[in-house]
């Protein structure tokens, strides 16, 4: 890509500095909670003590009695209006507040309205429910047994089944699987955890009665969609609705979906005619928001014994909680989980999923990973280490035999996936040679005779991203296209406004850097806006690694629209043939006349004063861009572990990450998403999963339990890249914000494994703490 | 939750008896016990602030005594709510004559704390719970030995302070 540009346009392949930062780092952002509006009143949320239980009686006198309640809003309150259930964006639907039962603890059971925050909560406790326990069904696989409790009554279906899912050949593969030499069989789980952003979700509803219009300021990933959603379920004209995502303190696909607690404060602030706003604390974020994996995964790999692997089944159980609120697009009720082939060429691959009900919080959003792609990743990163020790190969050798060679794309997967492009050998090559493979192969031995504990892990993995082509993919029957609109001004600066928003990605640099590339206009006087639907063209939003590839290529495609009617004006100013000009150096020269020139800021001046009679006034552009094919970025990890036989401890000692993400539009912020990626991916192989106890309890209400990584166990990242660009992108991007969440979990797995594997340990599941691993140390005589 | 524990008293069975069907004197020994509501002979209501951790909850609990069996055996079935949390306990007794005014007490109890404070003192739960349950029947034992007068409410050395009943835990 261009890199040839002079550093005072900022274009493509440049180290911008964030246009964000000034502001976050003055303490000017502007989030939910830093919204206030006049006469804004407080909400807080009463929760249910149980995982299932009938409630039998709510009595708010108390509550109300207190001096600065104004309302206590019950599901009986909701139920009156319509809105005691509401869609989910997985064609189920889901309790906005319970008329007479709950169905996880931590639900929403009722709220309480009042003048100030500290009355709100005081008042919470003053609110007595009597619950009549019902027992809970925690375990997925009891879950689906016939005589299990049913989560869900109101279902017709009479079981906790929600979907059968499947992909792939079953045929083909059985067939696969009986002509090979070796099958190697491995269960996994993949625990629930919880994206845990420094910002909860929350919202402030405010409703104009004399306009009749609703803003919502709200923690969401996906304003337009919402106020779609808004629309269809309050009745309210989606042109009276209009939702503002302001500065977000990290998505990660837990702010996809719609709490209960928006929809009660848009009601609260009807009823009231007053703003309303609704924050969650630490841990009712943590209790009660939705939850990532969850995967009960059941893999059987074919092999022959030169290591040839041949074809792939995979079974697993996909624990959903209580309703099937996750956000993966309609199509896709196991998101993108058959990728699973990963970049192993393979004859034949069958994969199926069962989802079932349980009574936890609503499970299977994303942990910044594109729906179900880490669940696959794993699966198959292990499998191809678990082969590699049953045949006694180096699991590099494994993978080098099997990679879809560079030759071969696009590449149609066995499950049917057509890969755009991917160069793996290149990148496992280079994160080899960088960490010195070989060498540490050698020093693991001397350490082994010594008894030391040492792990080498590769992960080699593909991500799919970038949802998606109209064909197949939409939320609740949007397609999931993306857009851009672009005005020039008469100066030549431009405001630009995306369909999709940011969570702290950097969009308002690196979408300014698309518009200064395409236009040759200095990134600096690229303004870009977004995540207020009243402003903003419409599009499905920021997750799934899909600004760049969806609204990021409809910014360079507006760009270029902008561009062919500059062609025009720029002729009518250089008195020559359209035709006869060509971009070069983000100019329009007459060809082969280099003197005869004229920039997009003089044109963009023309197009608002001295345009050709035959074309409009001025410089603006639309897209709506519905790309042709997901895009995959890929990438090779090694990591190297040492394990404290005394503590059990694993320590990462280096972590080697080579990205493919085709063509980059900054480098520094490509950098900082895979230093953060990568250690929110160290985070559950190492340190975090929500467990239950047999009441259905949730165990890690706060972060002394539920542990996220700090610097103390965050090893120096080294990164790396190849460029392998997208073939249909039109700028060779591909995405890259979750590709190290992705890829790295198995590297540490199989770091781990591996350090055991001279035991007979053929597996550990995720996370590795110090408990864990000290138990399998003691069971093979090795703990000290 | 389940526990047992045993212990002798050295008082006659009578004596045991008579304490344990005593809500007043047998509510004294409940950890942060607040205030009593008595509804019935077998059916009263204490208020009872207990911390896990950090976290405190004051908890009306609705106890009702089953399966009275004079003068040997009885239980209790409890439940209880605070904010966002609840406790469901089931308790009995067993009495036994070992000689005439030494008794053994042998108890079980099955605690189920649910909701918030589940979720934030998980790590504390089984001990501090464990802890409080022995010191309740404990209780029982120290206030029958004591001297007459020291039984009587006004001067009970009842635990009053749920923040230092807790923080042991650990």
């Amino acid at each position: 890509m261009s890199t040839t540009g002079t550093s005072t346009i900022g274009g493509m392949g440049h180290r911008v500095k964030r246009k964000e930062d000034p502001r976050f780092l003055r303490g000017k952002g502007n989030y939910v909670d830093d919204i206030k509006l006049p006469g804004m009143l407080y909400m807080d949320i009463v929760r249910s003590p149980y995982a299932h239980a009938n409630i039998t009686k709510i009595d708010a006198s108390k509550a109300l009695a207190i001096p600065g309640v104004l309302a206590v809003v019950t599901g009986k309150d909701l139920d009156a209006a319509g809105l005691a259930w509401m869609p989910t964006l997985m064609s189920d639907k889901q309790m906005v507040l319970p008329v007479d039962r709950v169905v996880y603890q931590a639900q929403e059971v009722a709220a309480v309205i009042a003048t100030e925050r500290y009355i709100a909560a005081d008042a919470i406790a003053q609110v007595e429910v009597e619950y009549d326990p019902l027992p809970p069904v925690i375990d997925p696989f009891k879950a689906m047994e016939a005589d299990a409790p049913l989560v869900r009554p109101d279902r017709e279906q009479k079981t906790n089944h929600i979907w059968h899912w499947e992909a792939g050949d079953a045929a083909k593969t059985d067939e696969a699987f009986k002509q090979a030499d070796v099958v190697v069989k491995q269960d996994l789980y993949i625990p629930r955890i919880h994206v845990a952003s420094i910002e909860t979700c929350g919202c402030v509803a405010s409703f104009d009665r004399v306009a009749g219009k609703l803003t919502v300021y709200m923690t969401t990933q996906a304003p337009h969609a919402i106020r779609t959603v808004f629309s269809l379920v309050t009745g309210i004209p989606e042109h009276k609705i209009r939702i503002i995502s302001p500065d977000i303190g990290g998505g990660f696909g837990g702010k996809v979906p719609v709490y209960p607690g928006y929809v009660v404060a848009c009601v609260a602030s009807l009823q009231t005619g007053h703003p309303v706003k609704w924050i969650e604390d630490r841990s009712e974020n943590l209790q009660a928001d939705s939850f990532a994996r969850d995967y009960h995964i059941s893999a059987e790999l074919a092999a022959n014994n030169d290591g040839t692997m041949k074809a792939l089944r995979v079974k697993t159980l996909a624990d959903h909680g209580a309703f099937d609120a996750a956000a993966n697009p309609s199509k896709f009720p196991a998101g993108l989980f058959s990728v699973i082939t990963g970049s192993y060429g393979l004859e034949a691959a069958h994969v199926a999923v069962d989802g079932v009900y349980t009574n936890k919080p609503s499970g299977g959003v994303a942990y910044r990973c594109s729906f179900r792609v880490t669940e696959a990743v794993h699966t198959i990163e292990r499998m191809v280490d678990t082969l590699a020790q049953q045949l006694k190969m180096d699991p590099a050798d494994v993978r080098m035999k099997n990679f879809i060679p560079p030759e071969a794309f696009p590449y149609k997967s066995a499950t049917g996936w057509e890969y755009d492009s991917g160069n793996y050998p290149a990148a496992l090559r280079k994160a080899m040679e960088k960490i010195d493979y070989a060498g540490l192969r050698k020093e693991q031995a001397e350490k082994r005779a010594k008894g030391e504990l040492m792990g080498i892990g590769i992960s080699t993995f593909t991500e799919i991203v970038g949802a998606g082509p109209s064909h197949t993919f939409d939320i609740l029957g949007i397609k999931m296209f993306d857009s851009c609109e672009i005005r020039v001004h008469p100066t030549g600066s431009v405001i630009a406004r995306i369909g999709v928003q940011s969570q702290g990605q950097g969009h308002e640099t690196t979408f300014a850097q698309i518009v200064a590339e395409e236009l040759g206009l200095p990134v600096e006087n690229i303004t870009v806006e977004h995540g207020d639907t009243d402003t903003a063209p419409y599009g499905l939003g920021t997750y799934a690694s899909r600004s760049t590839p969806t609204a990021g290529a409809a910014t360079a495609v507006a760009a270029r629209k902008i561009r062919d009617k500059a062609r025009k004006i720029a002729a009518h100013l250089l008195e020559a043939n359209p035709d006869d000009l060509e971009w070069q150096d983000y100019k329009f020269q007459v060809k082969g006349t280099p003197g005869r020139s004229v920039g997009m800021k003089e044109i963009a001046f023309a197009a608002y004063t001295n345009f050709p009679s035959d074309v409009e006034a001025g410089l603006e552009a639309v897209d709506y861009y519905d790309p042709p094919n997901m895009t995959f970025p890929f990438g090779a990890y090694i990591c190297v572990v040492d394990i404290d036989r005394g503590t059990g401890q694993v320590k990462i000692r280096r972590f080697v990450a080579v990205d493919d993400c085709g063509n980059i539009i900054n480098p520094m912020i490509v950098d900082g998403q895979i230093h953060g990626g990568l250690t929110m991916g160290m985070a559950p192989a190492l340190l975090e999963a929500i467990t239950y106890d047999e009441n259905g309890n949730m165990q890690q209400g706060t972060f002394m339990e539920y542990l996220l990584p700090t610097a103390m166990e965050t090893p120096a990242w080294e990164t790396d890249k190849t460029v392998t660009p997208s073939p249909h992108h039109p700028f060779g991007a591909k995405g890259v914000g979750e590709s190290a969440t992705v890829g790295a979990p198995p590297a540490i797995a199989n770091a781990v494994v591996d350090a055991l594997s001279h035991l007979g340990v053929t597996h550990v599941d995720i996370p590795f703490t110090p408990w864990k691993i000290y138990a399998i140390l003691e069971e093979h005589g090795v703990a000290e | 939750m389940h526990f047992t524990g045993t212990q002798q008293i050295k008082a006659p069975v009578a004596k045991v008896w008579a304490f344990v069907l005593d809500p007043n004197k047998v509510a004294e020994c409940a950890p942060g016990f607040k205030t009593m509501e008595i509804l019935g002979p077998d059916h009263f209501k204490p208020t009872l602030a207990v911390g896990i951790g950090a976290v405190k909850a004051t908890f009306t609990l609705d106890v009702q005594l089953e399966d009275v069996r004079e003068p040997d055996h009885a239980a209790m079935r409890g439940r209880g709510a605070a904010a966002g949390s609840a406790v469901d306990m089931v308790a009995a007794m067993d009495l036994k004559a070992l000689a005439e005014d030494v008794t053994q007490m042998d108890w079980t109890a099955d605690v189920n704390v649910s909701g918030t404070l589940a979720s934030v003192g998980a790590r504390l739960m089984e001990g501090t719970a464990q802890r409080l349950t022995a010191k309740f029947f404990d209780c029982f034992r120290q206030k029958i030995e004591a001297p007459d007068d020291a039984t009587a409410p006004s001067t009970a050395s009842v635990p009053s302070s749920p923040a230092s009943e807790s923080t042991g835990a650990q």
